[in-house]
This record gives structure tokens, C-alpha cells and sequence, in this order.
């Protein structure tokens, strides 16, 4: 996922276009030259000025160089090689997974699920993994349900308590 | 009187006591924990302080804050992996102690001065901010929009990055402030008919993405660190006093430094040690012994990063202006809980602001118990595979950006803040500058498009005033501050191949 600073100031660039633009748009407020418009619109100018400094290589300088380590990956990192940065997509896409199915599966099975998940693809082993997928997502419910009373789907599996 | 006492009695709940020693423990185990910060301990304790009362809620974060800071130390030392940002700056010097056999004179170094950073610290907010508050009584919004203004500055100055790309960030967190009705005009703005939207995108959910599934996320495509070796310490304290009699002077000027950057706002622990480790460099009498496992430089930084940790409440309590991304997360509590920063707190809400500083004393006096504790089983915690902890740390994201709202939209947020602060680290933009755009942007918004109304568009009245010319000043200087380091770097070549 490392750009260039041409597409990110291009973005960046592109969304104070879009921003000042969106906000000149907002109705103003009766009676007033100042309303909701006023600031995107500042935020957006800036929001573009930076992003073409950045385009053009402007601040370069201040930067570090970042290095590659150089230890073995593991898990799914590995598995991918190159493409590896998709790995990184894992955490989101649980996340994902957790908002669509936890009110129906309910809050146990979609943890085991979200653990299991994330440990294997971090290179866990299998018994480590399926170890912490069974006992995070009581103790997670427990704190949060019991002593915090977050109301904590129980969709197909509730929990005992 | 009567109100300091009203504040020991609410200090001495046993709901408080038992926040403080049960976020004491998860501060110094996050902290020291290479990979999680003290920003996403503090970030992930927030859902939990929802269901807490307003003083136990502020000692959670005070504690863990604190804890994290310093347990940051434990594996810069022993790993040269620093736990927290806030330990980056010495820890290559604390491991040239460990290598040279020294590890409980570095590991001590960082609990001893980190206490009494800590301690100092405190003193000095208990000192400046009913001061301050007087003061901040006469400020009107074009004194609060230059603050925070400042504060943005201040912010993207600490980043050690592109100071471009900083403002940037800022000005991306600005714009996510955006969305929402809470604007002048009571206007849905950036809501695209999405009805969750209407509300705003709130703090907690961006700060845990940011802060939390981010890391997740490179620990996804990073190769894990190598464990640490099983290690038997010495005594941790012994030496310490020694350190602190023949570094004394060192020891205050951290302190002090650490003081005057928290109370910048935004700036925090970060920039207090780098600053700090520079300054004793600087002007120590064995400057080169510096980098070969000399405590001199962890004295004074240690000291530094937790007093500023203590003055960075000092905006945050009067204005609302987080000095660092930590108080940034604790004015989000603040707000919630009926504790609203300004100056009239110190006024009408006198005993809890005591029962704040009781707090901070006494999660710096408990840190050296706890701390010598934690050094000693930090070969066991440290074992404790990546693979077994950040998944754990995916199901906390989700279910407390649940429980912030018994919302799950509040899911999908995370997530998505989740990718925008991978993605903008990976490419050198600061995420600590875009979530104090976040936090800031209503209160900027808002002084700015007041302070217009009142001067009819007329950009002169934002100047006029004493303080507000003042703070204009600096926040134009801290402006300016990155093009003239980048005049002066192209001027001193030129001078040299004279």
C-alpha cells in the first residue's frame, strides 16, 4: 500500500475540490453571510493546496526512509508473498463480518469466528488458535455483558449466564 | 477545605480504587506490549468508562495513561523495541545499558524518573491551572479559535514526518468533523442519506481504528519481533537515588521541559522525550558517552514524558484543547461525562478537579510498586505470542465500538478508520494530526464561524485583541516554523562550500 505522493496529493487534491465545492453548495443560514458552508470550504482549499504541494514533492526532505525488515513473515503474510499487503485487509474484513452476522449468529459463534480467523492468519498454530477462539469470547462477553451491560447479541448460542 | 475533603471521599469509593488499580495493571501490560501504545490502551479503556462513574471513568484513563507511558520503557530496554512512541527516543541508549549488563539501572531509571516526572507534573498543573483559569475567563472565540488553532499547528509540528503531509492529515481530520448536523447552520452536511451519519462521526470509533485496528493490521504484514530471552533482575531501585543526587540538575530541566510541552497544546509525551534526550545531549559534560548506555539522557526524558503527561491536562481541562492525542481521548470522557472543560470547572466543579490531581499522585506513587512487579514478569508477558493477543485486541475493537452506541454502524467505522490510518502511515502521513482534526474540528468550527459572525466577515478583529494577537503570533510562527528549518538547511550548505 506504499503510493506515490502523486496519487495521494492527487486524492487529497481531488477531495478539497470536492469539498469546497459540496459545501458551497450548503443552504445558508437566513439573514447571515457566514453559515455551514464556510468552513468545508476553507478546509477544502487547504485540504487541495496540500495536496498539490504534496504532488509536486514539496516537504520530501522532512521524511524518513522507511526500511523493509528483513525477519521471515509469517501466516498468511507468507502464504500471500508479494501480495502480501493484503493481509493487512484481514482486521477490516472481520470487522465486516462481525456488523453483518452478529445480531443473527449472535455474539459467541461470531467471536470464535473473528478470533479463529485473525490468529490463523497471523500464524498462529491450530491448536493455539481454536485454543483462543473458545476461551477469549467468554471472558470478552463476561466483562462486557455481565459487568458492563452492553447488550451483546445471543443470536443462535446464548450464553450461559 | 471542605472541598478537598469532598474530594479524598470521592477518591476513596471503592469503585474508584478498584478502577484505578484494574486500569493500573492494563496500562502497564498494553503499554508494554511492543506494537500497542499508550494512545490505544487509553482509546480501547474509553466503551468501558461508559458504565463508570465520572471520577472512577477519569481515573481509568489517568492511570492507564500513565502505566503505558512508562511500561513503554520495559521492552525499549530489553528488546530495543519501544512499547510507546513516548519511549522511542532513548530507547537505543537503554538497551546499550542492558547490553552492558545494566538492564535494572535502565529499567529502574525509567520507573524512578517516570514517577517523579509524573509527580511534578501534577504539581504543576495543580499550580498553573486555577491561573490560567482566571485568565481564561476573559477569552472570548477569537482567543479559543486561535488556541485551537495552535493547538492544530502544534500538532502537526510534533509529527516527525513531511510537515505537508501533516497539515494535510489535520486538515482531513477537520473535514470528518464536518459531517453531521452539528453545524451553524443545523444543516445535514456530508451525510449522503445516511441516516447514522446525521449525528456526526464520532471520536471513539475513529480513535479506535486509527489507533487499534491499524496496528492490527500491520502486525498482519510485519514479521513478528523475536522473543525475548528469560532473564533474572537485580534489585530494580538500587542506584536510583545515586542517579538522582548526581543527575539532579538534568532531572529538573526534564521535568520542566516535559511541563512547558504538555501545556503547548498538541504537543505531548512524544515530543517531550525526543526534545529532552536532545537538550541533555546537548548540554551534558560527557556528551560522547551518549548512545553507549549512558542513564544521563534516560533520566532526563524519562522524567520528561510523564510530566508532560500531567500539564497536557492543562489545556485539556480549561479549554478543551487536548495537548496530546491521550488527553485528546480523556476530553471525549470528560465531555461525556458531565465534567465539561473550561474555565468555570476549577469554579463549580472544585472538588473533582482535586480528586483529579489525588488521582494523578497517586497513580505515580502506585506506579513503583506495581512498576518493579511488572519488570519482573516481563519476560513472561512479553512471551505471549503476537498471534494470541491482536486477535483479541480485533474483538475488543468491535465490541467496543458496540457498546460506545449499541450501535453497529459504530463497526463498520471502525474498520473503515481502521484503513484510512493504515494507509495514511504506510505513506507518511501522521494519524496523530487527523484525530486531533477530529476532536478539534467542532470547537474550531465553531469559534472561527462565531468570531466571523461577530465581525461581520472582517478577517482585522482576529488580531485585535492583546491575547488573541499573541496567540495569532505564535500559531503563524508555528505555521512558518517548517519552511524556515527548510531555508536554513538549504542556506548552510551554501555557507560551508564557501
Amino acid at each position: 500500500m506504499h503510493l506515490s505522493d502523486r496519487v495521494t496529493g492527487g486524492f487529497l487534491v481531488l477531495l478539497g475540490v470536492l469539498a469546497f465545492w459540496g459545501g458551497s453548495r450548503l443552504p445558508a443560514v437566513p439573514g447571515q453571510d457566514v453559515g455551514p458552508a464556510v468552513f468545508p470550504m476553507v478546509v477544502g482549499a487547504g485540504l487541495a493546496l496540500c495536496g498539490a504541494l504534496i504532488a509536486f514533492g514539496v516537504g520530501h526532505s522532512f521524511e524518513d526512509e522507511e526500511v523493509e525488515p528483513i525477519e521471515a513473515h509469517a501466516g498468511l503474510a507468507r502464504w500471500l508473498g508479494d501480495r502480501r499487503i493484503l493481509a493487512a485487509f484481514v482486521p477490516p474484513a472481520l470487522l465486516l463480518f462481525y456488523m453483518l452476522v452478529s445480531e443473527t449468529l449472535g455474539f459467541l459463534p461470531t467471536a470464535f469466528v473473528l478470533v479463529l480467523v485473525a490468529a490463523l492468519a497471523l500464524g498462529a498454530s491450530l491448536r493455539l488458535s481454536v485454543g483462543m477462539a473458545v476461551c477469549a469470547p467468554p471472558f470478552v462477553h463476561l466483562v462486557f455483558y455481565k459487568l458492563l451491560r452492553v447488550p451483546l447479541p445471543a443470536g443462535i448460542l446464548p450464553a450461559p449466564w | 477545605m471542605t472541598e478537598m475533603l469532598e474530594a479524598f471521599r470521592l477518591v476513596a469509593a471503592p469503585d474508584v480504587l478498584i478502577a484505578i488499580m484494574a486500569s493500573a495493571v492494563y496500562g502497564l501490560v498494553v503499554g508494554s506490549l511492543p506494537g500497542l501504545s499508550a494512545t490505544m490502551a487509553t482509546a480501547l479503556l474509553v466503551p468501558v468508562t461508559f458504565y463508570l462513574s465520572p471520577i472512577a471513568a477519569v481515573a481509568t484513563i489517568i492511570t492507564a495513561s500513565a502505566m503505558a507511558i512508562f511500561s513503554g520503557d520495559i521492552p525499549g530496554a530489553l528488546m530495543r523495541i519501544p512499547g510507546t512512541p513516548a519511549s522511542a527516543a532513548y530507547t537505543d541508549e537503554s538497551y546499550a545499558m542492558t547490553r552492558k549488563g545494566q538492564a535494572e539501572l535502565a529499567l529502574g531509571a525509567g520507573l524512578w524518573f517516570s514517577a517523579i516526572g509524573g509527580i511534578v507534573g501534577t504539581l504543576s498543573l495543580v499550580l498553573m491551572a486555577p491561573l490560567l483559569a482566571e485568565m481564561a475567563l476573559s477569552f472570548s472565540t477569537f482567543e479559543y479559535f486561535w488556541l485551537a488553532f495552535l493547538g492544530l499547528m502544534c500538532a502537526t509540528l510534533v509529527a516527525r514526518s513531511s510537515p505537508i503531509k501533516a497539515i494535510a492529515s489535520m486538515l482531513l481530520g477537520l473535514l470528518f468533523a464536518c459531517v453531521g448536523m452539528e453545524n451553524p447552520g443545523g444543516v445535514p452536511r456530508f451525510t449522503f442519506g445516511i441516516a447514522d451519519l446525521l449525528g456526526g462521526i464520532e471520536v471513539i470509533p475513529a480513535l479506535v481504528g486509527v489507533f487499534a485496528v491499524s496496528e492490527v493490521m500491520r502486525a498482519m504484514t510485519t514479521p513478528e519481533p523475536p522473543p525475548l530471552p528469560r532473564r533474572r533482575f537485580g534489585s530494580i531501585l538500587a542506584g536510583q537515588w545515586g542517579l538522582t543526587k548526581k543527575y539532579q540538575w538534568p532531572m529538573w530541566r526534564g521535568n520542566i521541559i516535559g511541563i512547558i510541552i504538555g501545556v503547548l497544546p498538541g504537543a505531548g509525551a512524544d515530543m517531550a522525550a525526543w526534545v529532552s534526550y536532545a537538550m541533555s545531549k546537548r548540554f551534558s559534560k560527557e556528551p560522547e558517552k551518549f548512545g553507549t548506555g549512558h542513564p544521563e539522557g534516560l533520566v532526563e526524558a524519562g522524567a520528561s514524558n510523564n510530566a508532560s503527561l500531567a500539564s497536557g491536562w492543562v489545556p485539556a481541562l480549561l479549554f478543551g484543547i487536548p495537548g496530546d492525542t491521550i488527553t485528546a481521548i480523556a476530553i471525549g470522557v470528560l465531555y461525556m461525562k458531565g465534567l465539561n472543560p473550561g474555565p468555570t470547572l476549577f469554579t463549580e466543579r472544585a472538588s473533582s478537579m482535586y480528586a483529579l490531581y489525588i488521582i494523578f499522585v497517586l497513580a505515580n506513587i502506585i506506579m513503583i510498586p506495581l512498576g518493579i512487579i511488572m519488570i519482573r514478569v516481563a519476560s513472561l508477558v512479553l512471551r505471549a505470542p503476537r498471534a494470541a493477543v491482536m486477535p483479541v485486541i480485533v474483538l475488543l475493537c468491535a465490541v467496543g465500538a458496540f457498546a460506545t452506541g449499541n450501535n453497529l454502524f459504530s463497526v463498520l467505522l471502525v474498520g473503515m478508520f481502521g484503513i484510512v490510518g493504515f494507509v495514511m502511515e504506510r505513506n507518511g502521513y501522521p494519524v496523530a494530526a487527523m484525530v486531533l482534526g477530529i476532536v478539534m474540528g467542532t470547537m474550531v468550527e465553531q469559534s472561527f464561524v462565531t468570531s466571523l459572525i461577530k465581525s461581520d466577515g472582517d478577517v482585522l478583529p482576529f488580531f485585535e485583541r492583546p491575547v488573541s494577537s499573541v496567540l495569532a503570533a505564535m500559531a503563524i510562527a508555528a505555521l512558518l516554523w517548517p519552511a524556515g528549518v527548510w531555508v536554513a538547511r538549504r542556506l548552510r550548505p551554501a555557507e560551508a562550500a564557501r
